[in-house]
């Protein structure tokens, strides 16, 4: 799991979902939430908060061009490939920040992706979760 | 082998095993007491418990004779109301014997007491079970080892006694003459023969007595440990 | 059924007051939740007459057990409450019959049997606690317990030294006695699954309070994460599976199988206890046959 913390920025709501602008160290991402802030209550804008998404849902772009709904993109050095049967798993540098990535190999083969290579991290904002920060932490 | 040599064993036998007796059902709740309850006279009692084990007896038996000696109120006191002597006769050695074996009574019975799990105990309570009930079934049959050795030492040292039985009991064949005073006796007399006949026996029967303690611990034991 | 408790205790960061206040339907099955040394076992011992409260009050069925203004302290022999020790408290002298059959004020053979069957332990009958296993002396604990037919039934985590298999088991077993015996049960354990499955009722107490009271869905499922599929359960397993982890839990009664990644894992161990949610877009939903 990635984990991120940050700020919230901006918050749309309509009846019962939320779309949620939290500023990052690597960016500002966004998430879909079914909540409101009057659902819960760390949903308010400048609040501190944990952004989180798996490392399966988080898509590499290399070389992009062309038009993509997904909103959440991260311009990302590879750190670090560890290639599996079925499964890659990808170490990308953005910033000071690490994200990890599970592809699979064969897409990892077919963009010849290799260690120091600029990407494009990509996540729908639908699998962003947001979480609050304990007490004290 | 006389007559009075079989008479002088078996007062001793009758003087261990009586005491061996009284002391259990005296132990038994001071012992209960000294583990189970705080009081503010606690260390009094233990005091009192343990001074036989430290004190020589012929001090014991020096304050026993003053104490109960016909001159005194309360040796009088016992005549003239229950026509009980205690000095010179064996109610007054039996009674020296409970007094000096005391600690040999309650110091295991209440180690016993404190080495019980205290959770089966308020099990039994829960279960419905009174103080009474439970000391019988689930307490004293879980400790048989402490009340074996209890037993035995008390037995043991009674028999081994000399110093407060020859102060209070003086040697009266037959009232108050035990085998470790009639050993005494024989030996100043030089009848290092009988002398020798006593000690056998007395060295045969403790040693026996130990020894079947020992095996029925190692028993005890296994089966706790099952 | 009213507990009304006050009483001074050591803990080991100085002492704290527990205090408790709470009433309780007939019937129910509460479960005590709570970190060690918050002042669960302290509750029961008092519920069970074998510790004295400061002040207080204690009524069971329209009886009062214990009311310090009025000075009423019934002794443990006179509540009608069967308890489960943490060690179980067998006694060691009785064989498993004999251990049951102590608990009945009058020697009910039917009794026995139906308890000796509920509880799978006919065969074990003649045996001494000392040759039984864990469970096995957990279910003798459980029948003896019952053998009186309590009002209460106190139950001082009984299952925590069990394996899994063994502590499913015997969860039914206890679910089935609390039905039989129309018992009001007190449970004390730390175990999530444990409480979602046997309780009504959670009682979480922390430094002798109780801080939350509710069902144990309103207790545990904190709105902390904007997920909105969670379940709480237990790691079963942790497999390595290519270049990620395959991490198996336990929720309720289905295993759930959840991706993680190398760098999750190292915190994790068979036997925690995890949240597993994801969010709301992820999950389809198929109608069951």
């Amino acid at each position: 799991m990635n984990r991120l913390r940050g700020k919230i920025v901006n918050i749309e709501s309509s009846e019962s979902i939320s779309l949620v602008e939290v500023k990052t160290d690597i960016g500002n991402i966004c998430a879909v939430v079914v909540e409101t802030p009057e659902t819960a209550e760390y949903l308010k804008v400048n609040n501190d908060i944990y952004v989180l998404f798996k490392e399966t849902e988080v898509s590499i772009g290399k070389e992009l061009s062309g038009m993509i709904s997904l909103r959440n993109r991260f311009e990302c050095v590879v750190e670090e490939i560890q290639k599996g049967k079925v499964l890659t798993r990808l170490v990308l540098k953005c910033g000071d920040n690490l994200i990890k990535s599970v592809i699979t190999t064969r897409s990892a083969e077919r963009m010849e992706i290799k260690k120091g290579d600029s990407v494009t991290a990509l996540v729908k904002t639908n699998e962003v979760s947001l979480m609050e920060i304990p007490d004290g932490s | 082998m006389g007559a009075d040599f079989v008479q002088t064993l078996f007062l001793t036998f009758k003087l261990a095993t009586l005491t061996t007796i009284i002391l259990f059902f005296i132990g038994l709740p001071v012992a209960y007491l000294l583990a189970f309850y705080n009081f503010r006279l606690k260390s009094v009692v233990e005091t009192f418990v343990s001074l036989p084990l430290v004190l020589p007896p012929t001090v014991l038996g020096f304050y026993l004779i003053i104490f109960f000696s016909p001159d005194s109120f309360v040796g009088k006191f016992l005549e003239e109301t229950a026509g009980i002597r205690l000095v010179f006769t064996f109610e007054g050695i039996l009674l020296g014997s409970i007094i000096y074996s005391l600690p040999f009574m309650v110091h295991p019975l209440q180690s016993g007491f404190s080495s019980v799990n205290r959770s089966i105990i308020e099990a039994s309570y829960t279960l419905g079970k009174g103080k009474l009930q439970t000391l019988w079934k689930v307490i004293l049959p879980n400790m048989k080892q402490a009340v074996l050795t209890g037993i035995v030492l008390t037995f043991a040292h009674t028999i081994g006694e000399f110093g407060v039985v020859l102060m209070i009991g003086g040697s009266i064949p037959g009232e108050t003459k035990v085998a470790s005073i009639a050993i005494y006796e024989e030996v100043e007399a030089l009848n290092y023969g009988r002398a020798n006949l006593y000690a056998l026996v007395l060295f045969v029967i403790t040693f026996a007595i130990l020894i079947v303690v020992y095996t029925l611990n190692k028993r005890f034991t296994k089966a706790e440990n099952l | 059924m009213k507990i009304k408790l006050k009483k001074r205790l050591k803990g080991y960061k100085g002492d704290f007051i527990l205090d408790v206040d709470i009433s309780i339907r007939k019937g129910s099955f509460i479960t005590i939740f709570g970190r060690s040394g918050a002042g669960k076992t302290t509750l029961l011992k008092m519920l069970a007459g074998l510790l004295k409260p400061d002040e207080g009050f204690i009524e069971v069925s329209g009886k009062v057990w214990y009311d310090s203004t009025m000075g009423i302290d019934l002794p443990p022999q006179k509540r009608r409450v069967g308890v489960v020790f943490q060690d179980y408290a067998l006694f060691p002298n009785m064989t498993v019959e004999e251990n049951i059959l102590y608990g009945m004020e009058k020697k009910d053979e039917d009794l026995l049997e139906m308890l000796l069957s509920l509880t799978e332990l006919k065969e074990l009958r003649k045996r001494k606690p000392q040759s039984l296993s864990g469970g096995q002396k957990q279910r003798v604990a459980l029948a003896r317990a019952v053998a009186r037919k309590p009002d209460i039934l106190l139950l001082d985590e009984p299952l925590s030294a069990l394996d899994i298999d063994m502590r499913k088991k015997l969860q039914e077993e206890l679910q089935m006695i609390h039905r039989t015996f129309s018992l009001t049960t007190f449970l004390i354990s730390h175990d999530f699954s444990e409480v979602f499955r046997l309780s009504d009722k959670v009682f979480v107490m922390e430094n002798g309070k109780i801080i939350k009271e509710g069902r144990p869905d309103q207790i545990f499922v904190q709105e902390r994460i904007s997920g909105k599929v969670r379940f709480s359960g237990e790691i079963l397993q942790i497999n390595r599976e290519d270049v990620v982890y395959i991490v198996s839990v336990l929720v309720g009664n289905n295993i759930i199988k959840v991706v993680a990644d190398p760098d999750e894992v190292q915190d994790l161990s068979v036997g925690d206890k995890v949240v597993v949610a994801s969010k709301a877009f992820n999950p389809f939903i198929l109608k069951s046959e």
